[in-house]
Formats: structure tokens, C-alpha cells, sequence
């Protein structure tokens, strides 16, 4: 089997703000093979999107990198210049944001979105970036895409700004993309035609993919692996298939309680609570103050990454004792 | 059927303003008066009866005469045709407005946009520099630099000298305007999409952020255009302007002590003045309306 693409080791990212230091990713950990697809599952605030902004080594201020390791295709990406990383973005590492209308420049056509990148990084010339961002909207499934590459964001619907913002990701080929929450701003319909056309570029492609978001029913459907992120750590990982059936952290059984279902009916279990605060993050287990396994245990000590089985891992004190509900994919 | 076609239907922001401007009656007034003053200062200099700063009329004998067919504006004590004068004085009028205003808006883009963008030492320095602009009682400084420079160092640069001691103290309001836009635009996420696909900082901050920011840097070009005029009308009026170029300000200034008598002298310019500032800040809030997001309907 193809070996990593990208190694995130123990990435420990903190945001230095004035009331105190967010620790937005501590000690994450995620590996992406070549041409696969995982997942990055968490309710917001869990350090999903930090942890892609961390890979392309883009975290806004005052956030920084502070710990742990970043490999890509066996190079060490925090040992590189700020104009080495440049040339990583977009050809190597993309991104596609969560939304649409506010990751597109709204000043500019669809054609200059696309054809400036193409003109950065392919050397194009300005004839050819445009046929190449005829083709790539083509790709995407815009309908009259030489028609659409004269419109400004604004006068295209959501679902067709994403695809243009997909295109745009694209636009290089990398050879992993960020999938930030690609679907969460869309309507159910326009969510599936997106996902699906996502899911064939991947394939087309052979490009590995990272999908970020909150919705189990996604990681289902694309997936190979998980990763659970909770308050900036790992809580399970697992293959798909596997963390479905038989989850080993109470927190992944709560994310899987809380996708709606059209075989069972059933109510739906909310969390009860928000994520901590991330300045002054709870002692022992960060989900123990939300966890109804929890014991004295949970708030003293931190659970380390334990092996379940092979490629299965699970942060938790009481994994073991633990008779926790899957769900049938 | 093909490009055309399509390039209509797309409705860019440009588009949308231009059709919410033509609504705007002030704003178009506004315009017309520009457009009126800008002819006068491309063509008028070629058409007027006298050549600018003569003083033909005194040898006809007609110094200080009234307004009459020959001389529609009168004749000042000296000889001069008022009317041919304020012609030539549209001109230059207009050429320290629009030259002062762009380098402002040069200056005043380039250090908002630098200020706003780079956080720490380099945003605090500019920052600084501006605030240090903005407080300091500009007038002054301009007529004493307008005098000191004129007799001893740049003497001959007639009234780009004006141009540039106007722009050099003129721009930290463009600067302040720009600055708030760059920190507010700076955060949205087309420009970490823009970062995350390899644009370097120069390429974020002049290629999308000051692009998103054009709306409010035409609105305060246009009102800086009207104030530069006045400016230099007072500089002149004053005396501290170029006494060998023709400017309203100095008509003024040499028609007001027989300004009893011979009304006509600072009349006319004043008018042009007055006609030409409003119809440049007319044009200014018409394009705030028309280009304000808020207001899209």
C-alpha cells in the first residue's frame, strides 16, 4: 500500500490572544495516504480547520505553530521559508473553504479567480489560463461555462460558487486537498451533487483528500478513515467502517447518536454542552465534563492514544469496560 | 450573439453603482458642472480672447471697465480680462485639484494599505506618521513651504510646487480611510483563500484587498478635489502662491482692495469657485450613495 503523503505529528498550534492562550490543536496527530480520503470529524471549535490552516502553515494571527511535526511527501514543511510554502500552495496543497461567498473575491469574474492562480504557479500565459479555467469549470459541472467565467460571484447561486471554488482549488492539481466543511452552507440537494463531484475528482485525480466536518452522515459516505477531534486532541481513529460499528470513545458514540437516520426512527441525542474553552481546558479527559461515562479517573488523568486493534486507537480511560453503541453505516 | 451579449448581462459592482448614480439628480448636476469646468480647462485656454497674466486692455484704454460685450467678465485695474483670466485659471485650478488628489490618493492607498495590513513595528510606524499628518495645522505649513520653498530651493516649478506641498500634507485622511478597510478586509476569507493557494503578502494586499476598498478611495478622491481647490484658491488669495501663473485664488486676491468699486474683478472667480467646488463635492456624495453596499436595494 502507498506509503504517507502527509505525516501531522503531535502539531500543537496556540492562539496567543489577550485573555490568554487558545489552544486550538494540542498534539494532534494525522496521517493521509496517497490517494485516500480521510476524515476530520468534530463539532466546531474542535481544531479541524486550525489543523488544515497548520498543514499549509497559513494559521491567521496571533496563532502560530508551536509544536510536533509536518510531513509532506517525506519533507519537513515548518523547516521550510515562507516563499518555499508559497510554492507548496495550490500545486501540492489546496484548500476548499466552507464558504463560497465569502472565499471567492467578490471584485473579480470567475475567469480572473481562476486564470490569476494559473498565471502564479503554471507559468500560463494568459490565453492559456483562460482556456484551462474553461475546461476546469467543464470539470466541475458548471453548465455554460463560457458564460459563467464572465460572471461575478454574486450572480452565481451557492452550489455553483462552491464548484467555481472547487475549481479554483484545483486549478494546480494538487496532490491533497482540504476539504473544510465544503457542504455546510448548501442546501441537502445541491450538498449530494457537490459531495459526488468531489468524490469523482478525487478518483480522477488520485489525489488524497481531507475532509473536514461535523457531519458523520459525510464521513460515511466518503471517508476511508477517521480521525475524532475533540478540543484540539485526537479522540479516536479508526477506519471508517470500524468506527461505525463498534466506536470505542463515547464522544464518537454521541456524533454518531446525533446523525438522523430514514431506516430508524428514533430521537435524535443532542451533547449536552458546548466545547470547553480552550484557555483553561478541563483537567484529565477534555470531554469528561460532557461525558455520562465519566469517573474520578477522567478528571484527573489524561488518557493516552491507546491500540484497540490494528489501526484502531482510542484516547479514553474506559475503553475497555466501556459496551458502547455503533451504528450499521 | 457572443462576447457582447454576454459582458452585458454580467452586472459587475461598476455596473450597478453607474445605474444607481444616473437616478441620483444632485449627482448628476454634480457631474455636469464637472464636466463643464473640465471642458473650459481643456479647451477654453485656445478659444479665450486674451492670453493668460496679458495686459492688452490697458493699452486699449480699457482698464477697470464693467462688464460689456467685449469684456464679459470686466477689466481689472492692471488691464487684465477677467474673463479670459478665469478661463486660464480653470485650467490650472483644476490641474492642482486633480493632480494634488491623485498623488494623495497614491500616497495615502499605499501607506493605508501597508499600515493596515502589516501588524507590529511597521503598522505602528506608519500608523504614527499618519496621525502626526492628521493633527498637524496643515494651512500653516503649507503657506509657510509654499513661501520658502518658491524663493529658495524649487524655484520655476510654478504651481507643481503647490501640487506637491498640497499632497505632501494632504493625505493622511485617504490613508486613514484605507487603513480601516484594510484591517476589515483583511480577516475575510477570500483572502485566506487567496493566501492558502500561494499569494504572497504584496500579491494579497494590492491585488485583493485594495481592489475590494476602490469604492470608499473614489469617494474621498473626488471630495479631495474640491478641497484641493479650495486650498489653493486660499494659498493664493493669500499671496503665497505663484503670482505669474493665473489662478482664481489670485484674481481674487488682486481684485479685492478696489473690490467696491470694481465688483466685477472678484465676482467671476468667485463664482467659478464656488460652481466648481460644489460640483465636485455634488459628484463626491452621489458616487458615496451609488457605491455604498449598504444601500444596494
Amino acid at each position: 500500500m502507498a506509503q504517507s503523503l502527509l505525516e501531522i505529528e503531535d502539531l500543537r498550534t496556540y492562539f496567543f490572544t489577550e485573555a490568554g492562550v487558545v489552544k486550538a490543536v494540542d498534539g494532534i496527530s494525522v496521517k493521509v495516504k496517497e490517494s485516500q480520503t480521510i476524515g476530520l470529524v468534530g463539532e466546531s471549535g474542535s481544531g479541524k480547520t486550525v489543523t488544515a490552516l497548520s498543514a499549509l502553515r497559513v494559521v491567521p494571527r496571533p496563532g502560530r505553530i508551536v509544536g510536533g511535526s509536518i510531513r509532506f511527501d517525506g519533507e519537513d514543511l515548518l523547516a521550510k521559508s515562507e516563499e518555499e510554502m508559497r510554492k507548496f500552495r495550490g500545486p501540492k496543497m489546496a484548500v476548499v473553504f466552507q464558504d463560497p461567498t465569502t472565499s471567492l473575491n467578490p471584485v473579480y469574474t470567475v475567469e480572473k479567480q481562476l486564470s490569476d492562480i494559473l498565471m502564479l504557479h503554471m507559468d500560463m500565459t494568459k490565453q492559456e489560463a483562460s482556456r484551462s479555467a474553461l475546461r476546469l469549470l467543464e470539470r466541475v459541472g458548471i453548465p455554460e461555462p463560457e458564460r459563467r467565467l464572465r460572471a461575478y460571484p454574486h450572480e452565481l447561486s451557492g452550489g455553483m460558487k462552491q464548484r467555481v471554488a472547487i475549481a479554483r482549488a484545483l486549478s494546480c492539481e494538487p496532490r491533497l486537498l482540504f476539504a473544510d466543511e465544503p457542504t455546510t452552507n448548501l442546501d441537502v440537494t445541491i450538498q449530494a451533487q457537490v459531495l459526488e463531484l468531489m468524490k469523482q475528482l478525487q478518483k480522477d485525480l488520485k489525489m488524497s483528500m481531507v475532509m473536514i466536518t461535523h457531519d458523520m452522515g459525510i464521513i460515511a459516505d466518503m471517508a476511508e478513515r477517521v480521525t475524532v477531534l475533540y478540543a484540539g486532541r485526537v479522540m479516536e481513529e479508526a477506519d471508517t467502517p470500524m468506527l461505525f460499528t463498534s466506536p470505542k470513545h463515547p464522544y464518537t458514540e454521541a456524533l454518531l447518536k446525533a446523525v438522523p437516520s430514514v431506516a430508524e426512527t428514533r430521537t435524535l441525542e443532542v451533547i449536552p454542552g458546548n466545547i470547553p474553552n480552550l484557555i483553561e481546558v478541563p483537567s484529565g479527559c477534555v470531554f469528561h465534563p460532557r461525558c455520562k461515562y465519566a469517573k474520578d479517573i477522567c478528571m484527573k488523568e489524561i488518557p493516552p492514544l491507546e491500540k484497540v486493534e490494528e489501526g484502531h486507537y482510542v484516547a479514553c480511560h474506559r475503553w475497555r469496560e466501556l459496551k458502547l453503541e455503533g451504528r450499521s453505516k | 450573439m457572443g462576447e457582447r451579449t454576454i459582458r452585458r448581462r454580467s452586472a459587475s459592482q461598476w455596473a450597478v453603482a453607474w445605474r444607481r448614480f444616473r437616478r441620483n439628480k444632485s449627482a448628476l448636476a454634480g457631474s455636469s458642472i464637472v464636466v463643464f469646468f473640465l471642458v473650459v480647462a481643456i479647451v477654453g485656454p485656445y478659444l479665450a480672447p486674451y492670453p493668460a497674466r496679458s495686459y492688452e486692455a490697458l493699452y486699449a484704454g480699457e482698464a477697470g471697465e464693467p462688464p460689456s460685450w467685449k469684456h464679459p467678465f470686466g477689466v481689472e485695474q492692471s488691464g487684465i480680462d477677467v474673463f479670459s483670466e478665469v478661463i486660464h485659471g480653470t485650467r490650472n485650478d483644476l490641474y492642482v485639484g486633480l493632480a494634488a488628489s491623485i498623488l494623495t490618493t497614491l500616497i495615502g492607498v499605499a501607506l493605508g494599505a501597508v499600515g493596515g495590513y502589516f501588524k507590529g513595528l511597521v503598522g505602528d510606524i506608519v500608523l504614527g506618521i499618519t496621525q502626526v499628518f492628521f493633527v498637524i495645522p496643515v494651512l500653516l505649513l503649507i503657506l509657510l513651504f509654499a513661501r520658502v520653498f518658491s524663493v529658495l530651493v524649487f524655484k520655476g516649478l510654478g504651481l507643481t510646487l503647490i501640487v506637491l506641498i498640497l499632497a505632501f500634507f494632504g493625505w493622511s485622511s485617504v490613508s486613514f480611510i484605507v487603513r480601516g478597510e484594510t484591517l476589515k478586509i483583511k480577516e475575510m476569507e477570500f483572502v485566506q483563500a487567496a493566501r492558502s493557494l500561494g499569494a504572497s503578502s504584496w500579491r494579497l494586499l494590492f491585488r485583493h484587498i485594495v481592489p475590494n476598498i476602490l469604492s470608499p478611495v473614489i469617494v474621498i478622491t473626488t471630495l479631495n478635489i474640491a478641497g484641493f481647490i479650495l486650498t489653493e484658491v486660499v494659498v493664493s488669495f493669500l499671496g503665497f502662491g505663484d503670482a505669474n501663473t493665473s489662478t482664481w485664488g489670485l484674481i481674487l486676491n488682486e481684485g479685492f482692495s478696489y473690490m467696491r468699486t470694481e465688483w466685477w474683478v472678484p465676482l467671476f472667480p468667485g463664482l467659478a469657485v464656488v460652481f466648481c467646488v460644489l460640483g465636485f463635492n455634488l459628484m463626491g456624495d452621489g458616487l458615496s450613495d451609488a457605491l455604498n453596499p449598504r444601500l444596494r436595494e
